[in-house]
């Protein structure tokens, strides 16, 4: 099976130039955890995640210390907000190289890369580069299993 | 001749390049040491057993005996459980956080290196200010500060005095009636500097005072057992150290017996620990002291000893005293380590000319210990703690640390020439 028969061909995406603020809105009103950048011709040049975004909210310290279980309480922290001159920058200050794969890669494949690159969503292109739908991890390995379900599955 | 000329030559551009931080400094003292040692025997100035017999093994020794221990100790959340515990203790109030971080951070660096506190306690730093709600920029200078400050004091608490130690025949005794109370006087005024310095973000209460009593101090500390054995370990070693001149045993036996005593007890996968040690450090150490030696092989030395001894009718007191400015202004801005080794032998020079050298060993060991304070890349643990930072919201500049670091090493400095200029007969 490959990844064109299990993508969502209806996929939300925004310009570079948009402000941080803005996408946010994005996510907050679709719930989605990543955010493809398309260029005005539609072609993926990066993208975002909602880690991204949340790591302007996130205090310093969960980057220095690697069990906060002891913090019960995260005081200030929970009540601190973005400076507002960082939410109006644009996103792609925020943007990262996206990992995609094109329409007839496997599914296997997609869902390694997936694994590999923690990616919660896998954007996919077509060969001129146009962002032509997503795949979440989900739809992926929905659509893998689902070769489980036939007698002679595993067979050659 | 040629020996002095290509020595003396190879030496500076060494150093030169260490200085610059163009290139990893322990690259730069390695390939200088093979280089130093090569040109010796084809010119006939060194030989490899010369090379062997200028590594000071008792330095090596202790420094590895300590990061061993260090290594052991530092899994098992004991550091940041001092830390929480100062903060705890503090009730989130501004400047008692202050002085209770800032004493937890030079008491560690006086038994520990600066570096290693420094890199424990300013995570735990950036976590309590941030959730009382604080910027952490004051506790995290203070921090760096007080643990070079604090490090001189102790003739475990940093290299340089290792070093001198070793030389100079000091003795863990030696350091506490000697450095530790200039030390104590300038920790002191370097506190109350650092009160008044960050005056205005230290007079704003924190949001969430509460927050910090939420921290279940229990859970960070991982590993009660084998912090116990090695703290019981170190403790003894401690004690020891006290007695270490009347039993003529070196600091470095000591450090290494209480690792291989700590070893023993704990028991763990040795190479986890190994890795923890600081390899490219001891390196650095064995290659520069390599290049020294084929300086001093050739005799170049004793000619700088000769055209410094012309300076020989200035009081020994006004020696001293600029002594450690000057020390204190190149350590300042260069790694003060590479400083004391190359500062030694002169030292050791005028001191085989007829000079009294004791009164000079301590004048280094202040301005190599204070200096450090006067720059963002004055010392280890400055450069340490700036990185964390950059990787916060509150990045330490070079501006602010101009503006808030250099008076307290000034001060520092102007309390050790003081003081040793009114108690210099007890420096003799």
């Amino acid at each position: 099976m490959i990844i064109r028969d299990c993508m969502k061909r209806d996929v939300i995406s925004i310009p570079p130039t948009i402000t941080i603020r803005d996408a946010a809105r994005v996510v907050v009103e679709r719930h989605i955890g990543l955010l493809p950048i398309v260029d005005d011709q539609g072609r993926l040049i990066g993208v975002v995640r909602l880690n991204d975004l949340l790591t302007l909210e996130l205090p310093d310290f969960v980057n220095f210390i690697t069990d906060v279980d002891f913090v019960h309480d995260f005081g200030a922290v929970e009540t601190t907000r973005p400076e507002p001159y960082l939410l109006e920058q644009q996103v792609s200050t925020l943007m990262q190289p996206a990992i995609e794969v094109e329409e007839d890669c496997g599914v296997v494949r997609a869902y390694a890369l997936m694994l590999q690159h923690k990616l919660p969503d896998l954007p996919v292109v077509a060969k001129d580069g146009r962002l032509v739908g997503l795949a979440s991890h989900v739809d992926i390995g929905a659509a893998i299993l689902s070769n489980w379900q036939y007698p002679n599955s595993g067979q050659p | 001749m040629i020996g002095i000329v290509i020595s003396t030559l190879l030496f500076l551009v060494s150093l030169g390049l260490i200085f610059s931080e163009k290139l990893n400094r322990t690259i730069v003292a390695f390939a200088g040491a093979v280089l130093m040692v090569g040109l010796g025997m084809l010119f006939g100035f060194y030989s490899e057993a010369q090379a062997i017999a200028a590594i000071d093994f008792n330095t090596l020794g202790l420094l590895l005996g300590m990061m061993i221990l260090v290594a052991l100790l530092e899994p098992t959340g004991v550091f940041q459980y001092l830390a929480v515990w100062a903060g705890q203790l503090s009730g989130g109030k501004p400047v008692r956080l202050l002085v209770l971080l800032g004493t937890v951070t030079t008491v560690l660096s006086m038994f520990l290196d600066n570096v290693t506190t420094v890199v424990l306690i300013a995570p735990v730093t950036i976590l309590i200010c941030e959730i009382l709600g604080m910027s952490p920029l004051p506790y995290l200078m203070a921090e760096a500060l007080l643990s070079d400050t604090g490090g001189v004091a102790t003739l475990l608490g940093d290299p340089p005095n290792i070093l001198i130690a070793s030389a100079a025949d000091f003795s863990f005794t030696d350091f506490l009636t000697h450095s530790l109370p200039i030390v104590l006087v300038a920790w002191l005024v370097a506190l109350l500097l650092l009160r008044f310095l960050f005056r205005r973000e230290l007079s704003k209460p924190p949001a969430h005072p509460d927050a910090i009593l939420e921290l279940e101090v229990s859970e960070i500390l991982t590993d009660r057992v084998t912090a116990r054995r090695v703290l019981i370990v170190l403790g003894a070693a401690l004690l020891v150290f006290f007695f270490h001149a009347v039993l003529k045993i070196s600091p470095a036996f000591i450090a290494l017996s209480a690792a291989a005593a700590a070893l023993l007890w704990v028991r763990p996968d040795p190479s986890t620990i190994l890795k923890k040690i600081e390899w490219s450090v001891l390196v650095f150490f064995v290659a520069l002291f390599v290049v020294v030696g084929g300086v001093q092989a050739t005799g170049a030395l004793e000619r700088l000893v000769s055209v410094l001894n012309n300076f020989g009718n200035v009081a020994p007191v006004l020696f001293g005293v600029i002594l450690i400015w000057l020390v204190a202004g190149i350590s300042a801005v260069v790694d003060n380590v590479p400083v004391t080794i190359a500062l030694i032998p002169i030292i050791q020079g005028l001191g085989a000319s007829g000079m009294n050298i004791d009164s000079l060993w301590w004048a280094l060991v202040f301005g190599a210990g204070f200096g450090g304070n006067g720059t963002i890349i004055g010392s280890t643990a400055n450069i340490v703690v700036a990185n964390l930072s950059e990787r916060t919201r509150t990045p330490i500049t070079s501006a602010l640390w101009n503006k808030r670091g250099l008076p307290v090493m000034l001060a520092t400095c102007l309390v050790a020439s003081l003081l040793y200029v009114i108690a210099y007969p007890l420096f003799r």
